[in-house]
């Protein structure tokens, strides 16, 4: 299958968990890792299963290389029914009252364009230590299960 | 050979950079030139033994999570064949135009470690101390040897994320610090009071909204203005900060909380003593206007950093280029090239800028082979501290942990050193 993981980040974490679910999935499927700066709504395609993976940043904002990508889809309101995505967010409960308000306002906008999301919205807290490839590699072979159990 | 090109050349010189400094903008650096020269030999050189410089020093020890991002750096020397020097000091163990003749290239990215200093009369009181020396302590920097004493009411002059850090440290109570690294010794449980005064208004405090929001909600905390101060001044807009402000001084707390009090508009005139410490401040409105005193028992100062003068920045600095270049084949990345502005995150686009100036550098070809880091590791042998030895620092760190803290820090070379021979000799 065609996977296309894309990323928010500001200091990198977010690219590094990539580059781990793309060792995780990489030699089933055919990933491409690419930042959200250089991806818009329109490239979207419905034979791609994408994987979202963004940090938060400031008061509860998305990275600076996802704003423009969510703004789209808030202004133009493309069609994605035809697209499966999964999310996953990193945050750290030290700002509890924006914890992983980037992952959830991407989500919101990519439902309110009628994609089609595959499991539940991954989370990490980095204020527990522990690494975020623990969290998302088990959420992403769930994600691989829900999308099967989806087509069959 | 098969598959070898006609006319393919064979003999490609290896591009030797050394980048001196493994905090955040240095390993940043590594990582993007890493990406640009698959085939680069690439060293990050530490004065310290351990590497992650202001990530492991300065960064608040009750935000690990912000520490984590040494994860990334983690990778570089594990996965990605970069080489981690401890132990060097360029100025010391190696003079910067020797270590310019190894190398292709050398990126220097020391930070800046220096308080700066109010320049009042007073500053150099005992009970004045700095931000960044603070700060090391309560990280258990090797090099600390401040054992502060605050007493019950605390000054902390700034209104930028650092101050905001001291604040948060000062306000906390002890078991709020469950899941850090801070030694319980140095909490500031004596604390009642916290003053923090800026020059400008709090509208235009550069305070992240985050990190208000995090010492508001802290229970034992309660937030006010000083008297007659307000948070915008007049005609100002209202900003995010501002609002954010607004609700934390609005919020209800018990009496028994501990206050932190917010001085809106006023600098600092001269710092009084009392004997030969700290008594109190003397603070003026920045047009003359009026004065006030304000009492305390020590003074915390967050007004920003200075280099410490180990490597000559102001002179190297002068003819940068704005892309980082100091001279052919010198570069300055993060602090050191930009002063003390912006988060880590910041400092990481700063890094890929300079990275790709330094590939730009070296994709001339009229480069000449150059011994790289073999000169280090001729002349100071098994002095230098190597990423495995860190490994077993972090080891012994995080097992010697106390049940309700992540690690417990190694302070002293002394220590580290009894760790790395150990390892040593098993290895």
């Amino acid at each position: 299958m065609k996977v296309a993981i894309l990323y928010g980040t500001e200091s990198g974490n977010a690219e590094l968990l990539c580059d781990d679910i793309k060792d995780e999935i990489g030699e089933e499927h055919d990933c491409e890792i690419s930042s959200l700066a250089d991806v818009t709504p329109a490239d979207l395609e419905p034979e791609t299963f994408y994987i979202f993976v963004t940090a938060t940043h400031g008061n509860g904002d998305l990275p600076a290389n996802a704003a423009g990508f969510r703004d789209t889809l808030e202004e133009e309101r493309p069609d994605l029914s035809e697209i499966n995505f999964a999310i996953f967010g990193l945050g750290d409960m030290v700002f509890a009252e924006t914890f992983n308000q980037g992952s959830e306002k991407l989500m919101t906008e990519l439902l309110a364009c009628k994609a089609q999301q595959v499991g539940e919205r991954g989370i990490h807290d980095a204020s527990t230590g522990e690494p975020p490839e623990d969290i998302a590699l088990p959420w992403v072979r769930a994600c691989f299960d829900g999308l099967l159990a989806k087509a069959a | 050979m098969p598959g070898l090109a006609p006319g393919h050349r064979a003999e490609a010189v290896t591009p030797r950079i050394a980048i001196v400094g493994s905090g955040p903008a240095g390993c940043y650096v590594a990582q993007a030139l890493r990406k640009a020269l698959p085939e680069a030999e690439i060293s990050v050189l530490d004065r310290l033994c351990v590497p992650y410089g202001l990530v492991r020093y300065g960064v608040a020890p009750d935000h690990q999570g912000t520490k984590g991002v040494t994860r990334q750096f983690a990778r570089l020397f594990e996965r990605q064949d970069v080489d981690f020097l401890g132990n060097i000091e360029v100025g010391r163990d190696i003079a910067l135009e020797e270590l310019r003749g190894a190398m292709h290239a050398v990126v220097i990215a020391t930070g800046l470690y220096a308080d700066r200093r109010l320049g009042v009369p007073g500053d150099d009181l005992p009970g004045v101390y700095g931000s960044g020396a603070i700060t090391r302590a309560w990280n258990g920097h090797p090099d600390s040897d401040v054992a502060p004493s605050f007493g019950g009411r605390v000054a902390v002059i700034g209104n930028g994320n650092v101050a905001a850090d001291v604040v948060r440290l000062l306000a906390k109570a002890a078991g709020d610090f469950a899941g850090s690294d801070v030694a319980a010794a140095l909490i500031g449980e004596a604390v009642e009071e916290i003053h923090v005064i800026g020059r400008g208004s709090l509208a235009a405090a550069k305070f992240d909204v985050a990190m208000l929001k995090e010492i508001a909600a802290l229970s034992g905390v309660r937030c006010d203005l000083a008297e007659g101060d307000s948070i915008a001044g007049p005609g100002e807009a209202e900003t995010p900060i501002g609002a954010a402000m607004a609700e934390a001084v609005k919020q209800l707390r018990d009496a028994s909380a501990k206050r932190i009090v917010f001085h809106a508009g006023w600098t600092v005139a001269r710092v009084e003593a009392d004997g030969e410490r700290v008594a109190a401040l003397t603070l003026r409105r920045p047009d003359g206007s009026a004065e006030k005193r304000l009492a305390c028992d020590s003074v915390i100062t967050a007004i920003g950093f200075d280099d410490d003068g180990a490597i000559d920045r102001a002179s190297l600095l002068q003819d940068a280029s704005a892309d980082g270049v100091l001279a052919p084949g010198l570069f300055a990345a993060g602090w050191f090239r930009r002063g003390s502005q912006g988060t880590i995150p910041e400092n990481r686009t700063d890094a890929q800028e300079v990275a790709a100036a330094v590939a730009a550098w070296l994709s001339d070809g009229t480069h000449e082979d150059r011994p790289g880091r073999k000169v280090l590791l001729d002349r100071l042998g098994e002095r230098i501290t190597t990423y495995r030895d860190w490994l077993a620092i972090d080891a012994a760190e995080t097992d010697a942990a106390e049940p309700d803290r992540c690690r417990r820090k190694l302070r002293t070379w002394s220590e580290m050193k009894d760790v790395i021979e150990k390892q040593r000799e098993t290895a």
